[in-house]
Formats: C-alpha cells, structure tokens, sequence
C-alpha cells in the first residue's frame, strides 16, 4: 500500500486545537528525526493496535518509553516535563490510537521527534498501549486547557 | 582647546548611541559581570515608598529568565520562544512600542530544549541588539529601528543544540555557545563579526587540541600538565557526545584581554558511561576572545557525577586575599562551593562552601581538586543514591546571576537549601532526544526551608548574612550605590534589602514567580528605576501549573517537596517597571 496518500489525510485529521494544517510533505521536512533516520517511505503500519488493552504489551511499552528517551521531555510516568504531559487526556494531536501512533512514528512539529525510522511499528504499538493505560490526573492546569 | 578636543572626540565616536552610566547595555550591566549600578537614589531610607510605575505583559507564558536592556531611553526585552524583541519609548507616557522585531523561529526548539524555552537576554553594542533564537541563531538588530541587519544560524537543532544564553560582544566579536547538556551535544563557542555576523572561530570545550584551541605555548592551566587533557579523560569517542554546553553568563577582563565563561554538565548524567575527568566539563575556561585561543582552564568537578554545571558567572573583582590585594574571579558553583581564584594564572585561592554540601569534604586548593565522599559517588552500578547535597539545581543556579559592590565588598546570591537522591541508569544516545540517565527527586535541606538569599565575603569564603525563604530562590540578584540588594522569590515576590544587613525593607507581589534578574537605570526624567521581570518557569516549568500539585493523582516526582507552590504562583510573563 502506498503511503503518500494517507499522509496528508491524517495530517489534516489531527489538525485541530488550532493547528494549521499543511501539505504533508513540508511537515514531514519540519521533523526531527531520532537518531537522524526518516521513517521509511511506504511502509503503512496498521491502523489499529494489535495489543490494544494487553497488559504484557503495555509494560513492554513502557520499557521502550524510558529506552527511547521519551521520558527525557515528557517525564517519568509520561506526566509531562518539557513536553506535555500524555496522562492528561488532552491531546495536542488527537488521542485515539491511530493518531498517537501516527505522532510517535511520524513526530510532531515543537520537536516531537519521528520514531518511525528507528522503531518497528508493533513497538510503537506497545507504547501507544503503555499510554492509553495510565490513569489521568483529578485536574489538569489551566494552561493546558488549549 | 576645548571645542578642539570636542571635535576630536565626536570624530571617533560611532555614529550610534553608547550607552551612559544610567544605562544597562549587557546582562550583567559590565564585563566584570558585576550587576552593580552606581545609582544611588534608592537607599534605606526611601526604600519603603518603592511602587510599581508600570507594566507590561509579554503575551509569553513560561519561563521569562534574562533580564531588560536600557540604552539612549529605550527599553529592549526579548521573550522566551517565540523570541520577540520589544523597543520600549521610555521618553513617552506610557513608554509605548517604538517598534517590535519577531523573527521566525522553528517550533522544534521546543521540544529540543531541555528545560523550558526560556532565554536569557541580548547585547548593545554598536547599535546593534544582538540575541540568541532558540532554534540555533544569533541576530544582530538595529537599536533605532528594529531592522534586521544579520541573522546566523550557529547551531544545530538535530543534534540537540538550542541557543537561550545571551550573546557577549568584545569589540567586533560577539561570543555565542549553545545548551544541550541533557542531549549529548559536543559543546563549543564561537566568535562571530559583529559586522557580518559571520562565524569566525570555533572552539570546542572538549575533544582534541585543535579543536579545542589549546595551542603549545599559550595553553597553560594552573594545575594540569600534559597536551590532549580534553581528549585523554575520556573514553575513547565517548567525548563526541559528552556535553560540556555553554548557557551561562560570560565576563571579560580587558587589561588581561582574557574572556571568562563556564560550561556545563559531562552527557550523560550516569558517570559509568564516561570514565575519566572528562575535561573540559563542569570547569571555567578563559580565552582570548579575538581568535578564541584557550589561555587557562580549571575544572570544578571532575568527572561530575551529580549533573553540577559550571555555568555559573564568574564575577571580576579587586580583592585582598590573605593579605594581598589580587585580582581575581568568584564563581558559585552548583556544587556548592564558591571559588575566589586568581584570573590570570586560574589558580584557586579560596573555596568554601556556600550552602550545605556533602558530595565532597573540602577543596584541596594545593591540588585544586574536590576531596569527595566516596559514598556520595553514582552510578548505574551504585542503585540509588541517597541524599547528596545540594542539588542537580545547584547550591545556586546559574541562571540566577549573582551581584557584587564594590561598596560593601560583598557577593549576593540566591541559594537553594536541597538534597536529592541520584539513580543513574544507562543511557542511550539517540540524536535529537534526551540523553540523560538519572533520576533525582528533591528533599529539602536542613532546616526545611527550600532557599536563601545571602551576603558573601569571597576573601574569607564566609556568609555574612542570610535571609531564608519558603521557596528556592531562582532569580538573580542586583546591587546599588544605594547600599540595596534586590532579589524576586518563585512565589512571586520581589524585593529591596539592606545591602549591610540583609533586612528585607520592601516587597511587592508581581503576578508570577521571578526567575529572572533586576536591572537599575536612569530614566529620561533623571529618576532611577528598577525592572524586573515576572514569570516562573525554566527548571520550575513543571512545578508552575495553577492545578494542585499536591493532588494524590499527580504523580509528578519532583513536586513533593514543595507541595503548595500552586497555591502562590501561575505562568505569565510581565516586564514591571519600579521607582520612588
């Protein structure tokens, strides 16, 4: 299946909150990518998450959260630090499971680096798992009401 | 005789504006990076009757560090990201905008700066206000009209470089570093034109020689011998990754013609990645700031194990140490030491502890090495270390500049009064994320107060006085004729004390916790002034949320040890302005 299409269609999908939506491929050019690789071109992971409520999965995912460094910006427990906390139920770029993976494997503009050049997508998948366990906090700042 | 020697002047004066003793043209006022200000207006006896003349909101939440510029009646403030310049018209009511400067800056910064994107001020000089992007340039803008004149790209986003500290020009260089400490980068400065803003050397702070401009016969530190030092206490590659970023203050000494700066923390943070002194990490180097060649260096910590930059100010003052009058350097380091050494030969002449400090018994200054608690070490290997003192915010932190006067012969700082407990864990390096290896949750120190706010006497390397505060006191200090220190506190206070006696004898609540640091000036008007900016964020970024932080579903590790910051503080940046 080929990529290309799907990309500008999923930008635009996570493009609310304010976000200006652009042809994908100068987001793409705006990324940062881990390790400085690309995710590859026209390898479409799946859509929906193979280990969706697996605990096994989620713990593996978290595993993979601190060893990718992702918990260098948003914090241990992915309560947030520089990057925003992902236990708020608020999502910059949208929180079902086919968006997170998409932020996580394509990155995000404000730095969040592509994975999807360093990381197989089951691997992502888990730590969508991971993330979609965690508990959200009583309250959340006002700041982050946006 | 007299129109003669007028004219000869006018003849080699630039055509912009210098900058006039009631001025503030760089952030630490002069090149001794001394935050004094001979303005004497404001004294103990008139300092009650302080009050806020105005005040500006930036539009900006988070971290607003750094401090206001003041030359020929204009204010100059940047913002944190997105890095907008402000021109203030301090000669009309309402000091109005004369103009704004807001360049494009790329978005990734955000998520490449490790600790809040904050910045920490610009430079006059020429009349040219030259700051740092964070996404990695330096700009050069017109004072008079905000036009760009340069813009540089000088650092490295992928590689996890941003650009928050503020430049330093000496005559046509303007000296210029880069942060990423938490990201593995390899550390350096350069020196641009100031006419071009071409770069025109780079000098890496670790690595081989000649990189590091440690030239045979010039390179001469006080207590190593040998070539390669920068390269030879490392493991073999592991340097390429090893941090050592600039994101302080710099001073300079033009009768010595040496510029002063430290660098940060050794990448990453578990020391078992990284045997070796890892110069030059945690240490002050001086250099010539025309070609960049390294003259001396000294390394504060060697192979830190406990994330204790150096970037901290290294203060120029005369002092008499031990019976001699010496020209020397004083620097408060994160490890809790402060340093009185000499600055030519970079010899350390005292150094004593400022807050309380456990990693390390005393300073050996015949070897000029810490003597450390060896149970104080970390490492993945050593699980989780408990309760070292101070902090990985430091005993002090550098971005909160400290203050000398001449008058008084004192140093005033703001402390932190905490412990931490250090569990280092492999790191990876991925380039463009994190590259760190530790977690270190706080506790407060002894006493259970969480700051300070102290007089120091560098000569002896003693307290003369100490003002305890709830919260870690994170903002600068400033100093005036006027015998007055003033400080801002995280819960949003900002205050005048007796310089002689540290008596806190005004306040005023700013909106937002201070992280950033006071200037003084002379309006158009003759009147003194002080500004300030309000804006809690940078390390405290995470703590700064009006939520309850002490919520039991927040798990955010760090916030325990002061539960109610939330209670006193929320995000907001505000430039205040303050006179009699």
């Amino acid at each position: 299946m080929d990529l290309r299409p799907l990309v500008p269609a999923l930008v635009l999908s996570v493009g609310c909150g304010g976000h200006e939506a652009a042809p994908a491929t100068t987001q793409l050019e705006a990324r940062v990518f881990a390790g400085g690789v690309a995710p590859p071109a026209g390898a479409a992971p799946a859509l929906a998450n193979p280990f969706r409520g697996d605990r096994q999965s989620a713990a593996e995912g978290e595993r993979t959260f601190g060893a990718m460094n992702c918990d260098g910006c948003h914090g241990g427990g992915a309560v947030g630090w520089v990057g925003p906390s992902l236990r708020d139920g608020r999502w910059r770029y949208g929180g079902s499971e086919s968006e997170i993976f998409q932020s996580i494997y394509y990155g995000q503009p404000h730095g969040m680096p592509a994975y999807g050049g360093l990381l197989p997508p089951g691997a992502i998948w888990k730590v969508v798992t991971y993330l979609q366990s965690l508990e959200p906090p009583a309250s959340v700042p006002t700041q982050s009401w946006k | 005789m007299i129109r003669v020697t007028i004219l000869a002047l006018l003849a080699v004066l630039p055509v912009a504006a210098a900058a006039q003793r009631g001025d503030w043209p760089m952030p630490a006022k002069d090149y001794a990076a001394t935050r004094y200000s001979d303005l004497s207006e404001i004294t103990g006896a008139n300092a009650g009757r302080l009050r806020p003349v105005w005040s500006f909101s930036t539009g900006v939440l988070g971290g607003h560090e750094g401090q206001p510029l003041v030359v020929d009646k204009t204010m100059y403030v940047v913002t944190p990201y997105p890095n907008v310049l402000y021109a203030f018209d301090l000669t009309r009511e309402g000091y109005p905008l004369k103009w704004k400067y807001r360049p494009p800056v790329d978005p990734n910064a955000l998520g490449i700066a490790c600790c809040d994107a904050i910045n920490r001020g610009a430079f006059y000089a020429d009349g040219k206000i030259v700051y740092n992007l964070l996404d990695g340039h330096t700009v050069a803008v017109a004072a008079a009209t905000g036009q760009e004149l340069w813009k540089t790209r000088i650092a490295d986003l992928s590689q996890g470089e941003t650009t928050p500290v503020a430049p330093f020009v000496v005559k046509h260089r303007v000296i210029v570093g880069a942060s990423g400490g938490e990201f593995g980068i390899h550390g350096w400065v350069k020196g641009l034109d100031l006419e071009t803003g071409q770069i025109v050397w780079t000098a890496y702070n670790i690595g081989p020689d000649s990189e590091v401009l440690a030239k045979p016969g010039t390179f001469r530190p006080f207590y190593d011998r040998g070539a390669e030092l920068a390269l030879t206490s490392w493991p073999a590659d592991v340097w390429k990754n090893g941090g050592a970023p600039v994101w302080g203050w710099m001073s300079y000494d033009p009768g010595l013609d040496l510029l002063y700066y430290g660098t940060g923390n050794p990448a990453p943070y578990n020391p078992e990645q990284r045997a070796g002194d890892n110069k030059w990490t945690a240490s002050v180097l001086a250099r010539r700031p025309e070609d960049g060649t390294l003259v001396w260096a000294y390394q504060f910590t060697p192979h830190d194990s406990w994330d204790y930059d150096a970037a901290s100010e290294m203060i120029l003052a005369d002092l008499v140490v031990d019976g001699r009058p010496r020209k020397v350097l004083v620097h408060f380091d994160k490890n809790g030491f402060a340093y009185t050494m000499d600055r030519a030969s970079g010899e350390v002449l005292v150094a004593e502890p400022f807050v309380d400090v456990n990693w390390a018994r005393r300073v050996d200054v015949a070897t000029g090495r810490p003597v450390v608690d060896s149970t104080k070490l970390t490492g993945a290997s050593r699980g989780n270390v408990k309760n070292v003192c101070p902090t990985l915010e430091g005993g002090k932190s550098p971005a909160s500049p400290a203050a000398y006067s001449p008058r008084t012969g004192l140093f005033y700082l703001a402390t932190n009064n905490m412990c931490m407990d250090y569990q280092a864990t492999r790191a990876t390096r991925i380039a463009g994320t994190p590259f760190i290896g530790a977690t270190t949750p706080y506790h407060a120190g002894r006493g259970g107060h969480l700051g300070a706010f102290i007089a120091w006497d560098a000569s002896t390397g003693k307290t003369v006085w100490r003002t305890t505060e709830r919260f870690p006191v994170w903002s600068g200090a400033l100093v005036t004729a006027g015998d007055i220190a003033f400080y801002g506190t995280l819960d949003g206070w900002f205050k005048a004390a007796d310089a002689r006696t540290g008596k806190v004898l005004w306040r005023f609540k700013v909106g937002s916790g201070v992280v950033a640091n006071p200037i003084t000036y002379t309006g158009p008007d003759g009147k003194q002034y002080i500004a300030v900016y309000a804006g809690i964020g940078g390390d405290w970024l995470l703590l700064s949320g009006d939520v309850r932080s002490d919520d039991p579903a927040d798990v955010r590790p760090p916030a325990d040890f002061m539960p109610d910051i939330a209670r006193h503080t929320s995000q907001g940046g505000i430039v205040w302005i303050f006179a009699l």
